[in-house]
């Protein structure tokens, strides 16, 4: 499998895309169209790599501290293993390599995030778990279609909060999107 | 979207009470004409079956499954015509409810498929009017020749059954296997307690609850297995109407004979048992049946037996399917299998036949209709190696030919060794376990890249448990053990670090995110609480590079 265990320094090409978009966004938050019916969107937030995201809280089940997880052989490589919770057997998804980081270095505050995917429930492995958002939806605007581009077209769109920008995710398709690749 | 949920299990429960239904209707339309042709025009089932068909009717009514609803009331009037009318005892009749009972199973097994299957539903009913209206005889009184009706393990359920969705049941074996692992962290703990306080009146009972615990679980665990049985007459059901329109395609006149429908078996292996014994008892009417003229000049009956028989050992299930045939032509197998570049171990016919079971021999070419058994013995033997079973074949020039197979009863729980390689624990079904050698320096050579080893005098190929595994970690120091893993007649080994013991887990799939793995068939829950994949020992004897 060989997963490198440094972090780069600088953030993936996507993210970068991101920040660099983000002052044209607040310009364009209000001409943007973006349809998502509720008045307000309960988020958990997360960090990857100093970036933080968001997903709605009724997709995510329980935050969970990473203890042992399981590797499995020749699994994707955007697959960290497996982990038992309560006698379930759950993939663990490293989320940070679908987004084009390296894998995480455990640290005490990473955290496994059990969400429910298109009935399946799964791990996302993240930095951290900041706080539950709540979010203005007409706040949410589209992200630039040059972010959209091959790696990130599961990226819903993004939020202006304060000083903070939220990355908000399509964990389905960030899921289906077949990065699917074997080491 | 939840409707469809529902429905979609209300199908279900539609075809698991009624496929046993319309299997009985089959057979005891097949054993009707059986019958007739041998001149004996009774017909007791018919009355016997007439529930049946209204159960079968009224299911499908309410359903709303049309195509099933009316097959099943033309049989009903059809079989009331036969029941009631002598003269309407023909070959014609029987055919029909021998087809139209056949019709019912093929619908009901694909009822969760929309609403397929009307236009033959349509055409079917069309042809017993047709029938009925042809030979309107004037009404007999129904002459009820009450036969002893014989008793079927699949007909009516007792009033001390109950029908349960097989997911329950698979709950209930997660949820055991979850007081498994709680049971052997409660050992775990008490032992470190037990050494840390000494003896004391409190260690000593505890000492006998964590005891008897032990044989409790022991205990659950065979009755939850018994839960999850079913008679292997699942499966055999389906092959009295297979065998009979087979023969009558190859004009052949074969009888088969069932024994052990009622031995029990994990639905974890009745699903995957059907396949490869269809390829059994199709090769053996097409092939191992001589024709009706070549039986007769051998001074054989006409009509060839088929057998199907099913015996329960301790833990094994065996099954053999034999016929009365011409038998396997040794000489024509030893001459294509050295076309393939094959040689057997010795010119013995058991090591000849042996060959057919060879990947790509039967497959290889058209000739295999000839020379011995036809296609696919091959594929059938390595899905009864997956499973860890076993599969033989016996046969003699002129008498026919008997294939046994052997099978595990489940595979829901797995005895395991388990083992580390680069501090990464995996369990290994022992059914797949030859031996675990512990590695002699020298013992380790290396031939072409490939390590090799002396084993019971033969070489085998053994393949580095970190490369195969990809543990991705270098190292340098030898492994201290192999483990011989088997399927079928192929070996090789599989250098590890430490061997842990051996350990019953319980079998959990891997998510579909997971891919699908080679060398990985499933996951558990060690004692610990950790996860450790099932290493498919099968598969991995089965790769031809393990670099």
């Amino acid at each position: 499998m060989g997963r490198s265990a440094k972090t780069p320094a600088t953030p993936a090409p996507a993210l970068r895309g991101v920040l660099e978009f983000a002052d044209q966004l607040a310009a364009d938050a209000a001409a943007a169209q973006v349809p998502l019916p509720p008045a307000q969107l309960h988020l958990i937030t997360f960090r990857l790599d100093g970036e933080e995201f968001g997903l709605p809280v009724e997709t995510v089940r329980e935050v969970i501290r990473v203890g042992d997880i399981t590797r499995v052989p020749q699994s994707p490589a955007h697959i960290r293993g497996v982990i038992n919770l309560r006698g379930r057997i759950l993939p663990v998804v490293e989320i940070r390599t679908r987004l084009g980081l390296a894998p995480l270095v455990p640290r005490s505050t990473a955290r496994i995030i059990v969400a429910e995917v298109r009935g399946r429930v799964l791990g996302l492995l993240v930095d951290s778990v900041a706080q539950v958002q709540k979010v203005p939806a007409d706040r949410v605007v589209a992200a630039p279609d040059e972010v959209k581009s091959a790696h990130t077209d599961y990226i819903t769109g993004v939020v202006q909060l304060y000083e903070r920008l939220l990355i908000l995710l399509d964990l389905a398709r960030a899921l289906d999107a077949s990065g699917a690749t074997h080491p | 979207m939840d409707n469809d949920h529902a429905f979609a299990e209300l199908i279900q429960e539609y075809i698991a009470e009624s496929l046993p239904l319309a299997e009985a209707v089959s057979d005891a339309f097949l054993a009707l004409e059986r019958r007739w042709q041998e001149g004996d025009a009774a017909a007791g089932e018919v009355v016997e079956l007439k529930g049946t068909l209204h159960t079968l009717k009224g299911n499908s009514a309410m359903m709303g499954l049309r195509p099933m609803q009316v097959v099943a009331h033309a049989l009903e009037d059809l079989a009331a015509r036969v029941a009631a009318d002598e003269r309407a005892r023909t070959e014609a009749e029987s055919a029909l409810l021998v087809e139209g009972a056949g019709l019912l199973i093929d619908l009901i097994g694909a009822a969760a498929d929309a609403q397929s299957g009307s236009g033959e539903a349509e055409e079917f009913v069309a042809r017993v009017r047709r029938r009925l209206e042809a030979d309107a005889a004037p009404a007999v009184p129904l002459r009820l020749e009450r036969r002893r009706a014989e008793r079927r393990p699949d007909g009516a359920p007792d009033a001390g059954t109950v029908r349960v969705d097989f997911r329950r049941l698979d709950t209930l074996l997660e949820i055991f296997g979850e007081a498994m692992i709680e049971q052997s962290a409660l050992t775990e703990v008490y032992r470190r307690l037990a050494a840390r306080i000494g003896s004391s009146a409190e260690v000593t009972d505890l000492d006998r609850v964590v005891v008897s615990l032990r044989a409790t679980m022991k205990r659950l665990e065979s009755a939850l297995m018994q839960t999850r049985l079913l008679p292997i007459s699942t499966v055999f059901n389906r092959f009295p109407r297979a065998v009979r329109d087979l023969a009558r395609d190859e004009q052949k006149q074969v009888r088969l004979v069932i024994e052990g429908g009622d031995t029990l078996l994990d639905k974890t292996i009745l699903d995957r048992l059907g396949e490869p014994l269809v390829h059994l008892v199709s090769n053996a009417v097409v092939h191992g049946v001589e024709s009706e003229a070549e039986r007769l000049r051998a001074g054989k009956p006409a009509e060839a037996v088929l057998s199907l028989r099913a015996t329960a050992l301790a833990d094994r299930v065996v099954i053999s399917v034999s016929d009365d045939g011409r038998g396997l032509e040794t000489e024509r197998i030893l001459a294509k299998a050295r076309a393939l570049g094959l040689e057997p171990a010795s010119p013995t016919p058991a090591d000849v036949h042996g060959l057919i079971f060879v990947p790509g021999f039967s497959t290889a070419e058209q000739v295999s209709h000839v020379a011995g058994r036809g296609v696919g013995l091959d594929a059938a033997a390595a899905a009864i190696h997956d499973l860890g079973g076993g599969i033989e074949v016996a046969s003699e020039a002129g008498r026919g030919t008997r294939f046994t197979l052997s099978v595990p009863l489940t595979l829901a729980i797995v005895r395991s060794l388990i083992v580390e390689v680069d501090r990464e624990r995996y369990a290994v079904p022992l059914s797949h376990v030859a031996e675990t050698v512990r590695v002699e320096p020298g013992a380790l050579h290396e031939i072409n890249r490939q390590g090799v080893v002396m084993w019971r005098g033969s070489a085998i190929h053994v393949a580095d448990g970190g490369r195969l595994l990809g543990t991705g970690t270098t190292r340098t120091a030898p492994r201290n053990y192999f483990v011989v893993l088997f399927a079928g007649p192929r070996h090789r080994g599989l250098l590890v670090d430490r061997l842990v013991g051996h350990q019953d887990v319980v079998v959990k799939g891997l998510d579909p995110t997971l891919g699908r793995p080679d060398v990985v068939s499933g996951a558990t829950i060690l004692g610990d609480g950790r996860v450790a994949c099932i290493l498919d020992a099968a598969g991995i004897v089965a790769q031809r590079e393990a670099a």
